[in-house]
């Protein structure tokens, strides 16, 4: 491999690559082309067959194949990885900044002498150095960084370039290999996957959803809100913080960790708009916020925003609506 | 069972966050500080694997004076042991430096398991938990939101989580550093009176020494985010609002 390439480590699950594979396809498409530095994506699976035809938009894809690559396995994948992006040698690896990505990070940057840059919404090379864009401090700043174009790890932002760009009308050049790198005794063993119980409701499928951020302040305060969403014949979800405190069940939750919704309405009452949470309902026809903090990140991802005290809207705005459902 | 769990101070993002003149660092006499929100979700599940085996939790609290009033609260929440760690204000969000200042006296405290949280909100790099395993060559996963030892305290079993609500189920050697998304539990509440009560009685032991030098992240410049849309803001009291939400709901044929 020539110097200066870029790596995509690609995330799949059960034969299917994950959403953020091509977006970070996307970024290293862009960014191949403006570099003129060869594109590889490098996917580490139990299963080689159903990937090998796809029309991604690198320039060669590298499947390492071994039955220990299955289940996601923190130790065996930074070891593989370690070991294939030590002979590939490239400028830029990119990364999910996903539940995988995050756990590989550390020990490939050490085990590899690259720099790992995190949260990055946007990426360029200028000179010997990766540019990045991130988030920070919960949305509410970004950091533009740089780190030598050596090996350096960049985690993607979900969300960040768009999918499609992440394919292209014809398939890359496919090369098979063994899983070399295994060698050692593991210290950690994947045991299963846990499904999520099928609980009362299914967000993805309610058209109208209200979400409750920390703002709502008190688990009785979501009576009101759940007024409000029958009112609205539509279903209340929520932010991890709320879910985490016991008020609502882990089947309402959003974000990241949680649903991704695209409601035709997201009321979101008292959400700062931190990218976890955005990451899972920025696709929704219509978004309303409302948050006391007129600089809540929030408000860039809505449509329509409003900051008085969400307390003293609700009761009103629930009377109006029954009152517009009854004019009818 | 030996825990320790790593505490960082945080700036507070519900303040305003305002950028120095140097225009790539925060204005350190505007920023307040917080315990970063996982770092707490990573003290409650240490405090929680206390109850359940005989053991110790040792809290370190990184950052300026602010991390010792974390400790006290720590402490006030049963953690037995607290461990002050300065670390200057240019250093603070830099796993990098972190990770190097404190693998030695981790290695050398002889944990069966450091907890931190997943992530910290003033973090540009690979985080704290992989980088500090990496250098003390244990293993490491994140995003948990369950720990349970063996009795023999030799390994883990963790629940690491995945998109859509899904679970893996992982067993873990031990020691292990785990970086924790959410504690069973939330984390608990202990009312003033007891961390007054622990801040008089308090003793920190203190992790001295110069900051190791260790290339991190260059920050070129912070910026407000300047998105290409920005919501259409609604005007006037709670009723005015109210009045134009639901001319929007009824537009949308949702009513």
């Amino acid at each position: 491999m020539s110097p200066g390439g870029i790596v995509v480590v690609a995330e799949q699950e059960k034969g299917e690559l994950a959403d953020i594979t091509l977006e970070m396809l996307a970024c290293g498409r862009e960014t191949a082309d403006r570099t003129g530095w060869p594109l590889t994506c490098l996917l580490l699976t139990d299963r080689a067959a159903p990937f090998k035809a796809l029309p991604l938009a690198a320039d060669r894809l590298v499947i390492v194949e071994d039955p220990s690559l299955g289940a996601f396995n923190p130790e065996v994948h930074a070891r593989v990885l370690a070991h294939h992006l030590k002979a590939m040698a490239p400028a830029l690896v990119l990364l999910g900044n996903t539940a995988t990505g995050m756990d590989l990070a550390g020990p490939l940057s050490l085990l590899l002498g690259g720099m790992a840059v995190s949260g990055c919404v946007r990426v360029a090379v200028e000179g010997d150095a990766v540019v990045a864009t991130s988030r920070l401090y919960g949305g509410k700043l970004l950091a533009q960084t740089s780190v030598p174009a050596a090996l350096a790890l960049v985690l993607l932002m979900p969300g960040s370039y768009p999918r499609q760009k992440g394919m292209r009308d014809r398939a890359p050049k496919v090369e098979v290999q063994g899983g070399a790198g295994l060698a050692g005794p593991l210290r950690v063993r994947p045991k299963g996957i846990i499904e999520p119980k099928a609980e009362d409701v299914d967000l993805r499928k309610v058209p109208v959803l209200v979400a409750a951020g920390r703002g709502v302040q008190t688990k009785d305060n979501l009576r009101m809100i759940e007024d409000l969403a029958r009112t609205l014949g539509g279903a209340v979800c929520a932010t991890r913080p709320v879910v985490d405190q016991g008020w609502l069940p882990r089947s309402r939750q959003v974000g990241r960790s949680g649903v991704t919704v695209k409601p035709r309405l997201y009321l979101a009452l008292g959400i700062s708009g931190a990218p976890e949470h955005v990451e899972g309902m920025k696709d929704s026809d219509l978004v309303v916020a409302v948050n006391t903090d007129a600089s809540a990140p929030i408000f860039d991802v809505a449509h329509y925003g409003a900051t008085v005290d969400l307390l003293d809207l609700i009761p009103v705005l629930t009377e109006k609506l029954k009152a517009a459902k009854g004019g009818k | 069972m030996k825990a320790a769990v790593i505490l960082r101070q945080v700036p507070d993002v519900v303040e305003e966050l305002v950028i120095a003149e140097d225009g790539r660092s925060l204005s350190e006499d505007d920023v307040m500080y917080i315990t970063n929100e996982l770092d707490e979700h990573a003290l409650e599940q240490a405090l929680l694997l206390k109850a359940r085996h005989t053991g110790t939790v040792t809290a370190i609290g990184l950052g300026g004076d602010a991390a010792r009033d974390a400790l006290a609260t720590s402490v006030a929440k049963g953690a037995d042991e607290a461990v002050f760690v300065p670390i200057d204000f240019a250093a603070r969000g830099d796993n990098c430096v972190l990770s190097a200042h404190l693998a030695a006296a981790l290695k050398a405290g002889g944990y069966d398991v450091v907890l931190t949280g997943v992530y910290a909100t003033d973090q540009l790099d690979a985080g704290l938990g992989g980088l500090l395993a990496a250098r003390l060559g244990i293993p490491y996963v994140g995003g948990l939101s369950g720990v349970q030892l063996d009795a023999g305290g030799r390994k883990a079993v963790v629940h690491k989580e995945y998109p859509g609500g899904r679970l893996g189920v992982m067993e873990v050697d031990l020691p292990a550093v785990l970086g924790i998304q959410s504690a069973e539990q939330p984390p608990r509440y202990v009312p003033v009176s007891k961390v007054m009560q622990a801040r008089r009685t308090l003793r920190v032991k203190e992790l001295k020494g110069p900051l190791p030098q260790v290339a991190g992240v260059t920050v070129r410049k912070l910026l407000k985010p300047e998105s290409s849309a920005h919501a259409k803001m609604l005007e006037g009291d709670e009723d005015a609002v109210a009045g134009q939400i639901v001319n929007l709901v009824k537009e949308r044929g949702l009513l």
